[in-house]
């Protein structure tokens, strides 16, 4: 059987077989936690304890009424050191909580629920209560994301089990480890959305999970239609456009979401996190993530306290060379490269990566020579050498008609450019540019 | 206690980048060339050798000394002054003097490249405009045809098949000049090579092996070549024309395969490609049925040059902007 996929796309090196073998390890129980008051894309939580306060492992420790937003939990018991502003791994200060562990482990859970027996928008609030994000890298609130408006239907939830990202085997690691709980976790979401079909999209290249998530069907499934997908191994494969047109065959509108084509996407993780949200009542306060790189001695993957700060796993949890020249949260080709090891990890952080100087290589940028490499690596079927012409010429509305937003920034182009130019980023700025640009012609009421 | 590295580098995903470059890309296609070259070599003599010598160390002298003169960064190790240098001579009557090769290859890099601002910048195709201008200028030198080393015809000069037809000669004319006795051995010798033209168009057979290996590594896109070359023989057969040879004689497959392909100078867009490919060969039938010249393929490919900026407004549907399907409701 061919595996499905998309046009376009890259075959970057994979670099999974450093991790991909190595169970998940949880961490021991830091002596601190430094935990973001605000890890979700929407509104900005308000902290609910104090400096001295006691707090308890899945505690709620900050929230805000509004919507988009997810709730905060303390990932240990411990101590509120302080409330401050830290550099985060989105490269921006914003108030965290520092928490001095005391090395108990009391915690303050919620009841476990049964979701099946409630009605959908109850297990809608308990995912809110548990402070479930995507954790994909996205980190946009799950209760938002599950609950579509109601003219809206929603015929197919995907587990996405692509992830296409280099050196990232996290996703996979869970899917062999910890299958039943995936599968829990996606019935769930089906029912929650009122799904009649469940997928589980896996690459070929970690087929073997699979079998492994098939065999969990039947006990878990509650019912839900569910089947395992394999899909070409490809960047990007696990882009949520991408993913959606491969399992049903339809295109995201531009400008739409997903579930104007009635397809919701799910990470492995958040399915994870779903599942112990409801079976088992737990919050949101840790999760697993790839630590790998040429500059890491010690590849593997690792459960940790969400606010675990990467710097506190070195050397004990992690090994590092001198020789570190870049440390990038995520994978390669979405990630963000950090300015130092002092942040924390979130709810978002499916990786870590530290990479050597040989790694980080700077090039000079070319010319453009045109030779079309961007628009074949394009899944969204742009053509990035002609934006980016009509970027250096400052004529945005070009740029905007021949597509620029609706380029959803994989990278694939700056990978694939003989000329070493940064698509990507030079849409990044092209797209904020633009927006500015209409937000003030729709204030001069043009 | 832990963070022991000097200062982190932070750069804009993504992290890693594909081994492949423009040195690398410009490398792949004077591999391609190669056998061209040799088969210009074999079929009439050394003296193309040294040609093709001058052209390339013309090109790559001029680039280099051009943009130290602007106080610009060289550029001369991405190999595309090569390729120009290259594909110059390739285009050159195989007894060509060594200082017109050096003039028009000075010229192609100078003139048609430099002045637009180098690899990426010029609008048409330096080797072409190259030897457009030497056409121009010197076109004694550049329709003095050598006879094939290899031929079984006895002769000191010789036209080319196209010029043969041009004369006003007849296909019959046209085997007669490669000895040839029948239509089979007329296509088969026009094949190999073994024909009057200039010093790397001859031989379809070496221009497709380079060609393969240009396709086998996704170097070019196969889109323009086919649209040349297929309207090419078309239009030349609505003419009255032998189809076949109108392919096979003069430029159209080096033309087709590497100059209709150039990145820089054609569209990037599929349908862009197409188009190009398509005008380019129409063009050349045109040019070689109601112009004043035997061959049109130089011309062809550079009007179209001229409006490739046009032709890459043909981009292709973009993902999202299909037509929502009717949701059948429940």
């Amino acid at each position: 059987m061919n595996a499905r996929t998309f046009r376009g796309g890259i075959h970057p090196p994979e670099n999974k077989e450093w991790t991909k073998d190595i169970p998940i390890e949880r961490i021991p129980t830091p002596a601190s936690v430094v935990i973001p008051l605000t890890q979700a894309i929407g509104a900005q939580n308000q902290p609910l304890v104090k400096v001295g306060d006691h707090v308890l492992k899945g505690q709620l420790i900050g929230d805000v009424q509004a919507c988009p937003a997810a709730s905060v939990h303390a990932s240990v018991t411990g101590k509120v050191k302080k409330i401050e502003p830290v550099l985060q791994s989105t490269l921006r200060e914003a108030p965290a909580v520092f928490i001095e562990a005391d090395g108990t482990d009391e915690t303050a859970y919620m009841e476990p629920m049964d979701v099946f027996s409630h009605a959908p928008a109850e297990g809608i609030q308990r995912l809110r209560d548990a402070g479930v994000v995507g954790m994909g890298g996205a980190s946009f609130p799950t209760d938002v994301k599950l609950a579509p408006p109601p003219d809206k239907p929603i015929e197919t939830i995907i587990a996405n089990g692509s992830e296409c990202e280099p050196y990232l085997t996290i996703d996979y690691r869970t899917m062999l480890e910890s299958p039943a709980d995936v599968v829990e976790g996606l019935a769930i979401a089906a029912y929650l959305v009122g799904a009649k079909r469940a997928v589980v999209a896996i690459e070929e290249n970690k087929a073997d999970a699979l079998p492994v998530i098939e065999h969990e069907f039947a006990a878990h499934g509650h019912g839900v239609a569910m089947e395992a997908m394999l899909v070409a191994t490809k960047y990007p494969e696990g882009g949520e456009k991408m993913l959606i047109q491969v399992v049903t065959g339809r295109e995201i509108p531009s400008k739409g979401l997903p579930f104007d084509v009635g397809a919701i996407c799910q990470n492995i993780g958040t399915l994870k996190a779903i599942k112990e949200a409801c079976v088992d009542g737990k919050p949101l306060i840790e999760r697993g993530f790839t630590a790998a790189g040429g500059a890491c001695l010690t590849p593997k993957n690792l459960l940790a306290p969400i606010g675990t700060l990467v710097s506190d796993l070195v050397p004990n949890v992690i090994q590092l060379k001198d020789d570190v020249r870049k440390v990038i949260f995520g994978g390669p080709m979405m990630g963000v490269a950090v300015p130092s090891m002092q942040i924390p990890i979130v709810k978002g952080t499916s990786g870590v990566l530290f990479f050597t100087t040989a790694e980080t290589r700077l090039y000079a940028e070319r010319h453009c020579i045109r030779c079309g490499r961007c628009a074949d690596a394009c899944p969204a079927r742009l053509m990035p050498m002609l934006m980016n012409a009509s970027l250096d010429v400052d004529d945005l509305d070009h740029a905007d008609a021949i597509g620029l937003m609706d380029c959803f920034e994989c990278g694939a182009c700056s990978y694939n450019c003989p000329a070493r130019i940064p698509l990507t980023q030079h849409f990044k700025v092209g797209k904020d540019l633009l927006r500015n640009k209409r937000a003030k012609e729709a204030r001069d009421g043009k | 206690m832990e963070n022991k590295s000097p200062r982190l580098v932070l750069s804009p995903a993504p992290h890693f980048v594909t081994s492949m470059d423009i040195q690398k890309t410009m490398g792949m296609v004077v591999i391609a060339l190669l056998p061209a070259l040799a088969g210009g070599v074999v079929f009439f003599g050394a003296h193309v050798l040294l040609v093709t010598l001058v052209s390339v160390l013309s090109a790559v002298l001029a680039e280099y000394l051009f943009r130290k003169a602007l106080h610009r960064e060289p550029h001369v190790q991405d190999l595309s002054a090569v390729v120009t240098g290259l594909l110059l001579a390739l285009v050159l009557p195989p007894s060509s003097p060594l200082w017109m090769a050096a003039v028009g290859s000075a010229f192609s890099i100078i003139v048609a490249k430099e002045l637009f601002g180098g690899l990426g910048g010029n609008f048409a195709n330096p080797a072409l405009v190259g030897r457009a201008v030497l056409l121009m200028s010197w076109p004694a030198y550049m329709t003095r045809w050598s006879p094939s080393l290899r031929s079984a015809v006895d002769a000191t000069t010789s036209a080319t098949p196209l010029g043969i037809l041009k004369m006003g000669g007849t296909v019959a004319d046209v085997m007669k000049s490669v000895g040839a006795s029948s239509r089979a051995q007329l296509y088969w010798q026009m094949f190999l090579g073994n024909h009057g033209g200039s010093i790397g168009e001859t031989s379809a057979l070496l221009l497709l092996i380079g060609a393969a290996f240009l396709v086998a590594t996704r170097t070019i896109d196969l889109r323009a070549p086919v649209g040349m070359i297929i309207t090419t023989f078309v239009v030349s057969w609505l003419f009255g024309q032998d189809p076949v040879l109108a392919v096979l004689a003069g430029g159209v497959l080096l033309g087709a395969f590497f100059m209709a392909t150039d990145y820089v100078t054609t569209p990037v867009t599929p349908m862009g490609k197409w188009v190009f490919g398509i005008g380019a060969g129409l063009m050349t039938v045109l040019i070689r049925r109601l112009g004043n010249f035997p061959e049109g393929v130089t011309y062809g490919i550079l009007f179209m040059n001229v409006i490739s900026p046009y032709l890459d407004k043909l981009i292709p549907r973009k993902y999202g902007y299909v037509k929502p399907v009717k949701k059948v409701t429940a």
